[in-house]
């Protein structure tokens, strides 16, 4: 009996899982902002198949920025690297800072959010006033003041998981300083869930409080976290390119941000190198609007409701 | 926002916004002061770099005791560092050897507010406008356009339309400056320069602008759409009002009152999000200051944009809460 | 109560075969079928039926006030003998409010919460009647006092009065341009049954001071008793029967009708609920062939699903019904499908 119950509840998970993807395609900023990732996540995930290892300036073969042409897709750099290529490798820079330190924001505030929600009162209190700090001041600004303290700590030079050390300073101190608005969020899905008698009913079994929140809680908030994690990405992109841009990325791991502060200190923008400047920031874009497409449609697909913007 | 508005109708509730506003403006102070105790060496070998080599411990020791150092950073150095950050002291640039810090920000400042004070003009006229509109009249061409256009802008880092504005305006149509406030060898005439500065104001205002205004049309968009399907709307026109005074007399105001949160709230991050503009532009404000602080690891001027942005917030959520409280007359005892 | 003896002046208000449908997503659903009735001035009539059956499309389109995706597909109404021109929003606006006004359910957000109550009632003033500023308040402060209000409460939001008073306030403001049909649209519906009472008593004395013609919407038949002289019942966006109240409740004809009258409660019982007639409305998609209310007719008769009952006077009143219809019991009996 039990396994024909248990049967049961998988297939119905199962279909429950087609209608929603069914009703999240419906959406045509979906359609594009899978579309767009899909193509990028590629590009990270193989970029030396596509286009070979990243040039240097060794390496390098071609004209001082030098228009697009037949061998240089997207024209050169100022030391004579082909862009495209360039651009390419970053984005697997790029892609990884922006999720992996969605994924401390997400853990952090999804804690932070549930432990809030959940025990009230003073924890609660105490909580929200710290989040209240993080949610104020802009994640671009802490990030601005604490990243070179911490590359300074870290010593300059290093690599820490594969990463050099600003880059890694960023994607932690980005992580670290966008957490408050998915806190806030999930704290208010957890008072609203608390209420509910499922709770009650675990608590009264003699649940201990963690278990409740991890086993009861937390996959109920699943759809919400996943809403707001697409447009946190598309923050912490937006935040990783600006702080790359003045100076914090690291040439020799050029993310977009990087080969966009590059071309500026080269003069790209006055010389009229557009491929050099442009490339890099359309895929920022691209990416950008892919993610904020995409969470709005998971938004609409988990509350469907007279949604205003599209 | 910090709050919701509700608190700041009555005066303990003001007094509690005030209170709150304070306690983070002193967490800015206290992580300022954090971060620096934290980094590697201290205050002097930093100073003094390689030349460290060249001093010795005997001026070290007396250099420390002078500035405080030998006494425990907890409480002392900390109490010593709040009050002097009220008394306005923010310490001296390293880079700019001699120059205090808050010399260096009060004369940066005024070219910043300029630039976003013009920007936010732009933003608003054309973003708000063009947000109400779309939001008044839902479906049709111009409401698509406007929206999509909107949230491209919106996801798009301001600084690299900035970047590609300077290709198009400056390079190939040659109609504007692309770096500074002024041209080297602008005559003296008092008109000249105005109109000289003016000119080199035009892209860098509005490519901040342009960062703004997608968020300007998609909010104003959004408020415009809820107020039009509110029931008074209906009251409007069975009364026998026109397309006109229905949208003027009942929409606007109540619209406009989450436009006006967002447009307070923004004068707070606005300074921040010029850092990245005045970069490209070689603007002489505080942000082109900042990121030649963080180049040079100038920690002193640092840590004064960091408290300088941080005030900048607060105050501006500050006046948002209460601006909200005068114009929701919901929001009550 | 009303006026019987002026049968041969030109009525207030003439509904001729009225059909509107709305475009919804460019499939044409439509809400009213044919409607036809008259409305004499200083007559109270009362609109009911479920959600769905097309009273509250009906009292818009008499107001001009149908949404944009709405559209009249036959049909006309006259007011005063002169045809109305209610698809057209800017030539209906001379007629709103200052012939035509409309009482909202105030317990929602029919009042603007940005404006204080005394500058929303005085608004109609100036705009319709021409009047200052001032001229307007004054005015608007007599309509407060009129419904029960103290005028001090006019610089008052609405947020800050209870729902019955807000209803008052809705009443003073329909009253501003001194109409001479106000419609009703569900006024009692939110309120708690004492407000009710209030504001039933209210809307009766205002209705003989002023000798305003009413339409009064509602889903509640109790309501019916105690304001109005006429009852019209709707179901499916036609009119099924039409009567003078006293008839209607003493021997309704249409099962319907009956139906709605059964489930009338009993104040004993203490619930104000209708009490569900089994099945439900049809929706305005899928409309059953022939009579409407087929599916849940206690009393139907095969000709019942294969062809609409027209809207006929029988005896007092008029009702839309086979079991009324002037076809021969053996034609009933015939036709089937």
């Amino acid at each position: 009996m039990t396994e024909l119950i248990a049967e049961s509840r998988r297939r119905g998970r199962r279909l429950a899982i087609i209608d929603f993807l069914g009703r999240l395609l419906e959406r045509g900023g979906a359609w594009v902002g899978v579309a767009a990732l899909t193509f990028f996540l590629v590009l990270a995930a193989v970029p030396g198949l596509l286009v070979g290892p990243l040039e240097t300036a060794a390496t390098a073969t071609g004209d001082f920025l030098a228009a697009p042409d037949g061998q240089h897709l997207l024209g050169t750099d100022e030391a004579g690297r082909d862009v495209l290529n360039l651009v390419v490798h970053g984005t697997r820079i790029s892609l990884t800072i922006a999720l992996m330190s969605t994924l401390i924001s997400l853990i952090l505030g999804t804690t932070v959010g549930i432990t809030s929600g959940y025990f009230g009162g003073r924890i609660d209190t105490w909580l929200m006033r710290i989040t209240d700090f993080f949610f104020i001041v802009p994640p671009f600004v802490l990030a601005l003041v604490i990243a070179p303290v911490f590359v300074e700590v870290l010593g300059r030079g290093r690599e820490i998981l594969g990463f050099r050390t600003s880059l890694f300073v960023i994607l932690v101190v980005i992580g670290l300083t966008s957490w408050s608005f998915v806190a806030r969020i999930i704290r208010s899905q957890t008072l609203s869930l608390g209420q509910r008698s499922f709770v009650d009913r675990a608590r009264v079994a003699g649940s201990s409080d963690a278990s409740i929140m991890v086993r009861h809680i937390l996959p109920n908030l699943v759809p919400q976290i996943a809403a707001n994690g697409a447009l946190v990405v598309a923050g912490a992109i937006y935040t990783e390119t600006a702080l790359s841009f003045i100076g914090l990325g690291d040439p020799l791991q050029p993310s977009w941000g990087t080969l966009l502060s590059l071309a500026q200190r080269a003069g790209a923008a006055s010389a009229g190198a557009w491929w050099y400047l442009g490339a890099p920031g359309v895929c920022v874009l691209t990416v950008a609007l892919g993610f904020v497409l995409l969470g709005n449609a998971l938004d609409d697909t988990f509350n469907p409701r007279r949604r205003v913007i599209p | 926002m910090a709050s919701n508005g509700k608190d700041s109708r009555t005066s303990h509730g003001i007094v509690k916004v005030i209170v709150r506003a304070a306690v983070t403006l002193l967490m800015v102070t206290v992580l300022n002061f954090t971060l620096f105790r934290v980094l590697p060496g201290d205050a002097t070998s930093l100073l003094l770099g390689g030349a460290r080599a060249a001093v010795s411990n005997e001026q070290i020791e007396a250099q420390r005791r002078n500035w405080g150092l030998d006494k425990p950073i907890f409480p002392n150095q900390l109490l010593d560092y709040m009050q002097a950050t009220a008394r306005g002291d923010l310490g001296y640039s390293f880079k700019f050897r001699g120059q205090r810090v808050s010399d260096l920000l009060l004369e940066r400042l005024p070219a910043t507010i300029a630039l976003v004070g013009v920007a936010q003009i732009i933003a608003i006229l054309c973003g708000v406008m063009l947000g109400i509109y779309a939001g008044w009249r839902r479906g049709g061409v111009i409401d698509n356009v406007a929206t999509s256009v909107a949230l491209a802008l919106y996801s798009t880092p301001a600084f690299w339309l900035g970047m590609v504005s300077v290709v198009i305006f400056s390079t190939a149509l040659a109609w504007f400056p692309a770096y500074g406030a002024y041209s080297p060898g602008v005559s003296t005439e008092f008109l000249d320069r105005i109109v000289d500065y003016l000119r080199h104001l035009v892209l860098p205002a509005s490519t901040v602008a342009l960062g703004l205004i997608g968020q300007y049309v998609l909010v104003a968009r959004a408020a415009m759409s809820d107020v039009v399907s509110e029931d008074y709307m209906v009251t409007a026109r069975a009364k026998g009002l026109t397309s006109g005074q229905m949208l003027m007399r009942h929409g606007f105001r109540n619209a406009m009152l989450p436009v006006v949160t967002l447009v307070t709230l923004n004068l707070g991050y606005v300074v921040a999000g010029a850092i990245t503009v005045e970069s490209v532009f070689a603007w002489p404000g505080v942000g082109g200051l900042t990121v030649e602080a963080l180049n040079a690891r100038d920690y002193p001027v640092l840590q004064g944009v960091f408290l300088l942005l941080g005030a900048s917030i607060v105050v501006a959520n500050l006046i948002a809460d209460l601006a909200y409280g005068i114009l929701d007359p919901r929001v009550k005892q | 109560m009303s006026n019987l003896s002026q049968k041969d002046t030109v009525p207030l208000l003439s509904v001729e075969g009225l059909s509107v449908e709305y475009n919804v997503k460019g499939i044409p659903l439509p809400a009213i079928q044919k409607a036809s009735f008259e409305l004499r001035a200083g007559e109270a009539v009362a609109l009911v039926g479920e959600s769905g059956s097309g009273k509250t499309t009906t009292a818009m389109a008499i107001a001009g006030l149908l949404s944009p995706n709405a559209r009249v597909s036959g049909g006309q109404v006259r007011y005063r003998g002169a045809r109305l021109p209610i698809d057209d929003d800017a030539a209906m606006r001379p007629h709103r409010w200052s012939e035509t006004s409309v009482i909202f359910q105030g317990a929602m957000n029919a009042l603007n919460p940005v404006h204080r109550i005394v500058k929303q009632i005085a608004e109609p003033c100036m705009l319709n009647l021409g009047m200052s500023r001032e001229e307007a308040t004054a005015r608007a402060r007599k309509l407060l006092e009129l419904v029960g209000i103290s005028a001090d409460r006019g610089s008052a939001y609405p947020h800050e009065l209870s729902g019955g008073m807000r209803q008052r306030v809705m009443i003073a403001m329909a009253l501003a341009c001194r109409p001479s049909i106000v419609i009703g649209d569900e006024p009692t519906t939110a309120l708690d049954v004492i407000n009710q009472a209030q504001i039933l008593k209210l809307l009766v004395e205002l209705r003989s001071k002023f000798n305003l013609a009413l339409i009064l919407i509602t889903h509640d038949l109790s309501v019916v008793a105690e304001t109005c002289d006429r009852v019209m019942i709707m179901y499916a966006g036609e009119i099924v029967e039409d009567g003078e109240v006293a008839d209607i409740f003493a021997a309704p004809k249409h099962p319907y009708t009956r139906l709605l009258i059964e489930s009338i409660p009993d104040p004993a019982k203490g619930k104000r609920v209708l009490h569900p007639i089994p099945g439900d409305p049809p929706t305005l998609l899928r409309r059953p062939s022939g009579c409407a209310f087929h599916t849940r007719c206690p009393s139907s008769l095969p000709i019942c699903t294969a062809q609409v009952p027209q809207l006929e006077e029988r005896g007092p009143g008029r009702v839309a019904c086979h079991l009324y219809s002037s076809l021969t019991h053996a034609d009933k009996v015939l036709a089937r499908d």
